[in-house]
């Protein structure tokens, strides 16, 4: 990367929106604010969690990550690059700093690619390697997720479903990237089979240094592979700590109600736990509510609540958090 | 399973062939009405096809070749599908992971729930319609008189499920099958619709046999647990004493394998080595025997039966007596 000292991402009030100039049948259709104002720095190393319902604007924040969705304003830079405005040989040159996985392996894969050419592709299209060096950069990035070099010449039906999440983690990695997006990793996996992904991200990371935007909404995952968590919800942030912070001390109502819904492998803590059960569902985000847009379906929620929105404000433990009653 | 009432659904030594290959193999459990029954196994373990035995809807390559299964008094496995179309929907009945493959999208909800009710109960459109919605407000969906005339993609998948819910009870089964209920769903909606099924055991009775591979779900839900390997049952206890003292090596390292909230970060959680045996893999001894690290020559000679440990604890491993070594593999 250009500035070793850089972070691996800098986003500054990022916002990213949908429609709203006519729309397919040339209605005025709403404009969906899925990413409104956003944040946030990763360093070097560091696996920040990115925690929220289905259309909070997780995936559409991973995705404008990647260049894959253009931002309507504000700045992203990946190793200190631009990204937002960057010509397309600028994007093609930063995109090989930021990978990402992506929930099921078996639709990352070609089925009629061998996954030594699935894994080599980069390598190649990049002309890193060719040949006799190609082939031993794979066979090495393949022993390295932990399956063996001759698996390069299988096809992805001949492995389990563990193993091609493997091959899809050694495919993100050949180019060495600061920054790996990882959408769901493990949810699609088995038990047994998860704990071998989570072993082997954080592995890698030791070994590599490579940091991760960890998108999730399993919290006991999370709280083992996490530095920091960051949790959304319709298109903001609301609440930012460190895992031990925001697990000891977690201050927004919404992050409360995610702790108390994901259920615990343990029917003694389980059933003993406080309740924290939130009524109704996700708002639309074509039209979010006025003031904090939790506030229809908050315990504490109060007129202001209504009214203003709260913004991210620092608290004593370093906690960040946006509500005014917490 | 402590003291409990009389079983209303059993499962007695059920096996299910897929050319030749014992899929699910001599597998037996019972469920008295208001409790919850958890199969719980990965992927192949057999749990899906058992349950689609219950409602009699194998497919056509599976043959259930031994065992029965039994409804209070109603041998299942002996219906003809004439007699089980009777049964379905009003005794026993069942619900998917995905609501939104299940519904159709081109009825209203509320004529696909009078449909469910008409179906077993000859009453007028306008009466079943009134019983829909009141199965609507009864399963927690707001404002039933605007929903009933919406068609499934108006609602997310949440309100789906819950309207896949109504049309399993309202002619209110005594037992309900619900494959990975919630696994489709947010966490925080999975949360609501396992209190409307804590609600529904409770108030109506109901025996639930639920078919997940989540542990937090069945620490959450159920009262027994039958933990799946291969086809066969490797334990099968109450709920508490299952998670407090595992006594099968596969139930103990796949409850290892889950990170918890006492675990130190990035430290290395549990794992099972290799991967399930595939159906023409399965040997004369225990099917676990390839991945467990207590396996001895006795293991993969011969296949253990279920042992009783106490209280209706019962584990299916030939080293009961060794299972300390687990926990320290684990830890």
């Amino acid at each position: 990367m250009s500035d070793p000292n850089a972070h691996v991402l800098e986003m500054r009030d990022v916002a990213v929106h949908f429609g709203g100039r006519g729309g397919l049948f040339g209605a005025s259709g709403q404009v969906v604010k899925a990413v409104n104002g956003v944040d946030l720095t990763i360093g070097r190393g560091e696996t920040v969690a990115l925690v929220g319902e289905s259309g909070c604007g997780k995936s559409t924040l991973s995705n404008t990550i990647v260049g894959l969705q253009a931002p309507v304003s504000g700045s992203i830079r990946v190793g200190g690059e631009e990204v937002v405005g960057a010509d397309r040989r600028k994007l093609n040159d930063i995109r090989r700093h930021v990978q990402m996985i992506f929930q099921d392996p078996a639709l990352s894969l070609d089925p009629r690619s061998t996954i030594g050419a699935t894994v080599g592709e980069p390598l190649k299209v990049r002309g890193v390697a060719k040949g006799a060096a190609l082939k031993q950069r794979v066979g090495e990035l393949l022993t390295q997720v932990g399956l063996r070099a001759e698996h390069a010449d299988r096809y992805p039906h001949q492995f389990s479903g563990g193993q091609r999440q493997r091959v899809v983690i050694a495919r993100a990695l050949a180019l060495e990237p600061g920054l790996v997006i990882c959408d769901e990793p493990v949810s699609a996996l088995d038990v047994s089979v998860r704990a071998q992904i989570l072993n082997l991200l954080v592995a890698l990371q030791k070994r590599t240094g490579v940091s991760y935007l960890f998108v999730s909404h399993d919290l006991s995952v999370v709280r083992h592979i996490c530095d920091r968590v960051v949790v959304m919800y319709l298109g903001r942030f609301v609440e930012i700590a460190d895992r031990a912070t925001f697990f000891d001390n977690p201050k927004h109502p919404y992050t409360r109600a995610l702790m108390s819904a994901v259920p615990q492998a343990d029917p003694v803590v389980q059933r003993g736990k406080e309740r924290y059960v939130l009524s109704g569902e996700l708002p639309s985000p074509a039209n979010i509510p006025s003031g904090c847009a939790f506030h229809t379906r908050c315990p504490l929620a109060t007129e202001i609540c209504s009214q203003v929105r709260p913004e991210l404000t620092p608290r004593d433990d370093g906690a960040r958090v946006a509500c005014h009653h917490a | 399973m402590s003291v409990e009432p009389r079983p209303l659904l059993s499962v007695e030594k059920l096996t299910i062939e897929i050319g030749g290959a014992a899929v699910v193999d001599d597998v037996s459990f019972d469920v008295a009405p208001g409790r919850v029954m958890a199969l719980v196994g990965e992927s192949g373990c057999g749990k899906s096809l058992t349950s689609y035995a219950i409602l009699g809807l194998l497919p056509a390559a599976a043959k259930q070749t031994g065992g029965r299964i039994r409804l209070d008094e109603l041998e299942l496995s002996a219906l003809s599908e004439r007699e089980f179309r009777k049964a379905r929907g009003k005794d026993i009945s069942i619900i998917f992971q995905e609501p939104s493959a299940s519904l159709d999208p081109l009825t209203t909800v509320g004529s696909q729930i009078a449909a469910a009710y008409r179906t077993h109960n000859d009453v007028s459109q306008a009466e079943a319609y009134d019983k829909a919605r009141q199965m609507l407000a009864d399963v927690g969906i707001p404002d039933p008189d605007r929903r009933l005339h919406q068609y499934p993609f108006e609602l997310s998948g949440g309100m789906c499920q819950r309207i896949m819910i109504s049309i399993a009870l309202i002619c209110s089964p005594r037992v309900l099958v619900a494959d990975e209920p919630t696994t489709a769903l947010d966490v925080t909606i999975q949360a609501q619709i396992l209190d409307l099924m804590k609600k529904l055991v409770s108030e109506r009775g109901t025996a639930i046999v639920l078919i997940t591979h989540d542990m937090g779900v069945v620490a959450d839900i159920a009262d027994d647990v039958a933990v799946m390997y291969a086809g066969r049952v490797a334990e099968i206890a109450g709920v508490h004493s299952l998670f407090a003292k595992p006594q099968h090596p596969y139930t103990a390292l796949l409850l290892a394998s889950v990170p918890t909230l006492d675990d130190l970060p990035k430290a290395d959680l549990a794992t099972i080595e290799g991967r399930v045996p595939t159906p023409d893999e399965f040997g004369a001894g225990c099917r676990f025997a390839g991945r467990c690290p207590l396996v001895t020559d006795k293991c993969r000679i011969e296949q253990p039966p279920l042992f009783d440990c106490g209280d209706g604890h019962r584990s299916a491993c030939w080293h009961i007596d060794r299972m300390h070594e687990i926990v320290e593999v684990a830890a």
